[in-house]
């Protein structure tokens, strides 16, 4: 006799499907890209130059120089494993023209150790608006709405100054909930920069962009207190959602 | 960055609020901060408070000294700074030293003819010369000095140690104005200071010992003989200062920031000195640097003569204009601010606001001026209805202090009125919908169609790591050795996997471990999405392998997910190994098939039917082993299955091991000559500790005593 009993998607599908579900509702698609990128799209594109300070803000996997590295023309290129998701911001908006409205579920990588909190992969959530209009107001009702759903009603927004290269004003936000403030989120309005990387005109288009930890929000809804847990492939972890 | 609350408050004359309110405001307007701590003395009082701030690259132009943070502090209270520096203030001096001597240092400036600099994307006014200012000067009469009480007070209160005189001098100001400073034993100088590239080969001892061999990339501050320091980075031997030092050359200089940044990181040298040229200072800030650590070394050094000032700086810097609209302001952040306030917002940040008016409109007596706008005279009139918002008239044309280079597009004021204004002012608002209708990405439908079937069959899933032992794709810097390369497949891993879960089958309640994985692998071709399956028929049974379960299940897939299409590609070599049997598919190519044949023609995301998020709390896992234990039962046939359990449930209770029964099942049922007989299987865990076969003896002597008391017959 063989078992007949379902089986248990991994926690992070869990909240994925959460999540897509809530930007359904708002009218955004799903993109993806890859997991190998350019420097390009992973740092100078998004208004991260080299030699900045900025790149210090991620530890980064680059990719030792081989047959990967020089493709078309002679011209090398640098590669790295994706620090963010933020690169198919870019990879989007060069095949897509505005309006635009795009989540991006994503396994990423930062060269770090690991602890009970911090993983060299985990996965993230971006997401980009670009329209006519758009302003920190439309960017923290998103936030909300995302929040309340994945949270309970009772959830507060708040926004701290911060910086990313690609976005100005940026932010961080906080979520406020069960009666503690946690750090969830960083968010903004796309960097002109960012604009002119893809020929949007930044004088005609607006937006703002978001991108969080999947595996935080795994971790808080469902209370799993070691995130190594969630890539070692162990079903006493799976199998109990 | 450490910040003295001492320190700090000498730059206002009323007091600035205590240092937790002040890391309070800094979290909500300025930046992040890391903590705050009590700093006591010998005796236990506390003497100070150190905030540690986290400054980031956009404030760190400005921010990365008391003075810059003192700006924030004004901003943010409306405290007025009353002095530039406290140089001054601390010694009641001016801050010029008057040269009482001619003895001048020859500077000589060679950048570079083409910057090596290959980045595009800063603005284009960017200098890409190396050395945009080089101030020196020259004193006599210096001896290794004494540095007073208050300068060792703040330089401790931020974690600096005090070393001596002009070290400790040149130190204190950086920290002070974030000006980076050097000095030079002038005897040990040959000829003059040429600021130059460093020539292939060319070597330098640095103060620590070290010898660096330089390239050409590099740029040092070099004399006669050769490299004396590198350049906004780290000094070298020698010319070093030391105790016999009597006459000086100090430095004040200003370079670029991505060179700076390259050398300093190359030969592992960033200290805080290169951390403030890396994070680009303006050249406007190089004088008073000067100026500052001379009055400082006067004050150790009251017989010191100083020469006159040599102040390279060929091309002076432009302060930046930005126009802009209160509107436009409005606009980005998506919510209104009283136009006085945001005016007195940019121009407690130095920044100089001249309104433009729509002259017509220009009444003067009609308003009382407000306390806060000092122009009230250009307030517009009243008398038609448009004028009282008089935002979208009003053109501002900014002047930005020289210190903010964090401030060259509209962007950036937009942030500066929001963040001092105060970001919870913004509510939120609804997104307009959207007319077109969302185009799916059909690898993820196809994935998700995938993953919707394969758990209805039974299969978990699983996310396991990229970075493996072997494959095509190495990173430069491994986390470990066995974390090098890409992973080529995902097969590999899956069998490790599976072999791991199948010896926690028991625990887990399972007689087959059936598990799954979506990912990318990597090879010299590029990357590709991956579907693998793994079945583990852990209970033996007569009929049924690993092998056959997983091509059924491949079977059910193609079949209920309409993948017919993909047949050669979805039957794919099975590999197993013992009990372990798994197999891989490549998802490109099976997208590739499927968009041939239509599959995603009609296809929308509605198809999908996600199950909600499980509403499960986790139960933390024990690190601990687990025991099984079975357990069969003759009973009368009229015996319900029910209260055979409850009894071994007794009796566990008995034992006062209920915490430690993890999970129990049903595993066979016959009946004989008018009895039925139940067999259980138990696991046993403890979060705590690893249980002993003694343990859970004693458990199974207590079960068998409520057994008999039944009179029932274990097996």
């Amino acid at each position: 006799m063989v078992e007949n009993i379902k089986g248990h998607l991994h926690p992070i599908t869990q909240i994925i499907h959460e999540i897509h579900g809530i930007f359904q509702d708002l009218d955004f698609a799903v993109a993806d890209g890859p997991e190998l990128e350019d420097e390009f799209y992973n740092f100078d594109a998004l208004n991260i130059p080299a030699d900045h300070p900025a790149r210090d803000m991620q530890d980064t996997f680059w990719i030792k120089s081989g047959k990967l590295n020089h493709r078309s023309s002679d011209e090398s290129i640098n590669l790295v494993l994706r620090t963010h998701t933020s690169s198919v911001q870019i990879r989007y908006m060069q095949t897509h023209k505005p309006p635009i409205r795009i989540i991006v579920p994503g396994k990423v990588f930062r060269n770090e150790a690991t602890d009970a909190t911090h993983e060299a992969q985990f996965y993230q959530m971006e997401a980009l608006y670009i329209d006519k209009n758009a302003s920190l107001a439309h960017l923290k009702g998103v936030l909300e709405t995302m929040f309340r759903k994945l949270f309970g009603n009772n959830v507060e927004i708040r926004f701290r100054p911060s910086f990313f290269s690609f976005v100005e004003p940026a932010l961080e936000v906080d979520m406020k909930w069960k009666n503690k403030w946690l750090e969830m989120c960083g968010s903004g309005l796309v960097h002109p920069n960012v604009f002119k990387a893809v020929g949007i005109d930044p004088n005609e288009w607006q937006g703002f962009a978001f991108g969080f930890g999947l595996d935080r929000i795994a971790m808080l809804k469902f209370g799993i207190d070691d995130i190594r847990y969630l890539y070692n492939g162990d079903l006493r972890l799976v199998n109990q959602f | 960055m450490k910040i003295s609350h001492n320190w700090l408050q000498k730059y206002f004359e009323r007091p600035i609020p205590d240092a937790r309110k002040l890391a309070e405001l800094f979290t909500f307007h300025s930046f992040e901060i890391e903590g705050v701590e009590e700093l006591k003395n010998e005796k236990g009082e506390v003497i100070d408070f150190v905030i540690d701030a986290k400054i980031l690259p956009d404030r760190a132009h400005y921010c990365l000294s008391h003075r810059g943070i003192a700006g924030e502090v004004s901003v943010l209270t409306g405290e007025e700074i009353v002095i530039d520096s406290i140089v001054g203030k601390t010694l009641k001096v001016s801050t010029k030293i008057e040269p009482s001597i001619n003895t001048v240092p020859a500077i000589t400036i060679q950048n570079r003819d083409n910057n090596v600099n290959n980045n595009t994307n800063h603005n284009s006014n960017s200098d890409t010369r190396f050395c945009r200012r080089y101030i020196g000067r020259y004193v006599e009469n210096i001896s290794f000095g004494k540095t007073p009480e208050w300068m060792k007070k703040l330089l401790k209160a931020i974690g600096q140690r005090p070393i001596s005189g002009i070290v400790d001098a040149t130190n204190f100001c950086m920290f002070d104005i974030g000006q980076p400073l050097h000095a030079f034993d002038a005897d040990k100088v040959k000829g003059g200071i040429v600021v130059r590239p460093a020539k292939k080969g060319e070597k330098i001892v640095l103060i620590d010992g070290i010898e660096i061999c330089l390239t050409s990339d590099d740029s040092i501050i070099a004399d006669n003989d050769g490299p004396i320091a590198i350049a906004g980075v780290k000094g070298g031997k020698r010319a070093e200062i030391d105790q016999s030092t009597k006459r000086v050359i100090i430095e004040s200089a200003n370079f670029e920031p991505t060179a700076v940044r390259r050398t300093s990181t190359k030969y592992g040298l960033r200290g805080e000195s290169s951390k403030r040229y890396e994070n680009e200072i303006t050249p406007e800030l190089t004088i008073q640097g000067m100026n500052n650590v001379c009055v400082l070394i006067q004050e150790m050094n009251p017989d010191a003569k100083f020469g006159p000032i040599v102040d390279e700086y060929p091309v002076k810097v432009k302060q930046t204009m930005i126009e802009i609209r209160l509107e436009y302001i409005e606009e980005r952040l998506g919510v209104k601010v009283p136009l006085d306030q945001a005016k007195n917002i940019l121009e407690r940040m130095g920044i100089i606001v001249n309104v433009s008016i729509d002259e017509q409109a220009f009444v003067a007596d009609t308003f009382p001026p407000t306390a806060l706008s000092r122009s009230a005279l250009l307030r517009p009139s009243p008398r038609s209805v448009d004028s009282i918002d008089c935002s979208s008239k009003n053109d501002w044309k900014l002047t930005i202090p020289f210190n903010r280079l964090d401030l060259t597009i509209h962007e950036d004021i937009v942030e500066e009125v929001g963040r001092i204004y105060g970001y919870e002012h913004i509510k939120g608002i609804l997104l307009p919908k959207m007319e077109k209708p969302i185009e799916i990405l059909p690898i993820y439908y196809l994935t998700e169609i995938i993953r919707d079937n394969l758990v209805k069959q039974g299969f978990s899933e699983v996310s396991l790591y990229t970075l493996v032992e072997k494959g095509d794709i190495e990173t430069a810097k491994p986390l470990a050795k066995d974390k090098a390369f890409a992973r080529k497949n995902l097969a590999d891993g899956m069998m490790i996997c599976l072999k791991k879960n199948a010896l926690n089958a028991d625990l887990l309640g399972l007689q087959t471990i059936k598990i799954f994985e979506v990912g990318k692998v990597f090879s010299n071709e590029g990357e590709r999405y991956a579907l693998s399956l793994g079945v583990a028929q852990v209970k033996k049974m007569k009929s049924i392998k690993s092998e056959q379960i997983l091509a059924d299940s491949l079977e059910t897939l193609k079949k209920k997910t309409g993948l017919q299409s993909a047949d050669s590609i979805i039957d794919l070599k099975i590999v197993t190994k013992g009990i372990q049997s798994v197999c891989e598919i490549d998802l490109e190519e099976v997208l590739k098939s499927a968009e041939l044949s239509g599959y995603f023609d009609n296809a929308s995301y509605n198809d999908l039917n996600y199950t909600p998020a499980s509403s499960n709390r986790y139960k933390k896992i024990s690190l601990y082993p687990f025991i099984v234990r079975d357990i069969a039962i003759f009973v009368p046939e009229s015996i319900h299955v029910g209260n055979v359990w409850r009894s071994i449930e007794k009796g566990i209770e008995n034992a006062g091991a209920l915490k430690l029964l993890v999970r129990h099942s049903l595993f066979d049922t016959f009946k004989k000559d008018g009895k039925v007989s139940f067999a259980f299987r138990m696991v046993f865990q403890s979060m705590e500790c690893t249980l002993t076969d003694a343990e859970i003896n004693s458990i199974m002597e207590k079960i068998y005593e409520v057994i008999k008391d039944e009179r029932w017959e274990v097996r």
